[in-house]
């Protein structure tokens, strides 16, 4: 299972990119592991509100449907367009092609409520 | 790790089986309740699943309804399924965001755990590349349709019995065209074993192959006070 060193974890198992106040987000290589062959993502609308915990998009492999949450509150300025047709990046390069969104920030701070990667390695060996 | 399973002597109607994996849901989300194995048989009853699409369905509503099966848009993964009694329904509410040691998915430990009850029956059962669940030679025996929410899985697994596969054929099955659907006793011809014993073996292999020490209480009135208060409650 990898777990890059330069990201944030939240307990749902999304990761964080940090970039001058944005976020890039997407799924930990354990969450789509779990889930096995992505077949459809459904993310969220450029521009959208969302506070730390919101259901905002549903990532679906062949028989297994999970909500992803806003690991931090603030906009969505990007989505990954790519995922609508090779949604299997997100098994292939979950920390990299398959990235699901970017937020911005509406505080920076809140990246401390996340976890870093030995803390998150901890959750997943529970 | 320790777990309950309750299991349903009477078939649950399909609202009512969803309305009771809510309310366990919920509570595992909030870490009140071990993860909780519902087993039971629903009454007759189509379900779609999100990625199920009306053209599955090969009746009218009221043909349906004149058949005495209800219709469901279900909110898990997969396609388009039939329950009905002489089929077993395992609904586990099961926690999978912490289970790190465990190197295959939960799709492909459902699948074995089907595999698994075929074998104590003496059926060989196996995996078809790219279509999911268990298979015997005479058709398809397990499907499987699962969904997470913080990452608590509910939905889960329909295993043929013995029940009427005629409701199969006002359908097409998970989506897909021209596959058989079989049960156990197609497998074992006449001699199926009774339904007990299957739940029995079925619930012995979730415990193995998920690493859940079950707890098995014949019925919702005899679980442990905790569930009936999430259940019962208004």
């Amino acid at each position: 299972m990898a777990v890059p060193n330069d990201l944030y974890y939240a307990k749902t198992h999304e990761w964080l990119r940090m970039d001058d106040g944005t976020a890039t987000v997407g799924i930990t290589d354990f969450a789509q592991g779990q889930l096995s062959d992505i077949t459809f993502v459904e993310l969220p609308d450029v521009g959208r509100e969302v506070e730390a915990g919101d259901e905002i998009a549903v990532v679906e492999s062949v028989k297994a449907a999970s909500d992803i949450y806003a690991p931090v509150a603030g906009t969505i300025t990007a989505v990954n367009g790519d995922l609508e047709d090779s949604p299997e990046l997100i098994n292939d390069r979950p920390y990299e092609d398959g990235w699901l969104f970017k937020i911005e920030l509406r505080k920076e701070e809140d990246v401390d409520n996340l976890m870093g990667a030995e803390e998150y390695i901890e959750l997943c060996a529970d | 790790m320790h777990a309950y399973a309750i299991q349903f002597d009477e078939p649950v109607p399909y609202q009512r089986g969803l309305d009771i994996q809510h309310r366990l849901l919920a509570a595992r989300q909030a870490d009140e309740i071990p993860d909780t194995v519902l087993i039971l048989q629903h009454t007759p009853v189509i379900t779609l699943g999100n990625r199920g699409r009306d053209n599955y369905l090969l009746k009218t509503p009221e043909e349906y309804k004149a058949l005495g099966i209800e219709v469901f848009h279900a909110e898990r993964g997969g396609d388009v399924t039939y329950h009905a009694p002489g089929q077993w329904v395992l609904y586990p509410i099961i926690y999978l965001g912490g289970s790190g040691a465990d190197s295959h998915s939960y799709l492909h430990n459902l699948e074995e755990v089907a595999l698994r009850t075929l074998a104590d029956f003496g059926v060989e059962g196996f995996r078809r590349e790219g279509k999911n669940g268990a298979w015997t030679e005479q058709g398809k025996v397990a499907a499987i349709g699962f969904r997470l929410k913080k990452w608590v899985a509910f939905h889960g697994m329909s295993f043929n019995v013995n029940l009427d596969l005629s409701g199969f054929k006002t359908i097409v099955p998970c989506g897909l065209v021209g596959q058989p659907v079989a049960s156990l006793s197609t497998a074992l011809g006449d001699e199926c074993s009774p339904m007990e014993a299957v739940r029995d073996r079925l619930l012995a292999n979730f415990s193995e192959v998920c690493k859940r020490e079950l707890e098995i209480f014949q019925s919702l009135e005899k679980s442990p006070e905790e569930l009936r208060k999430i259940i019962f409650s208004s």
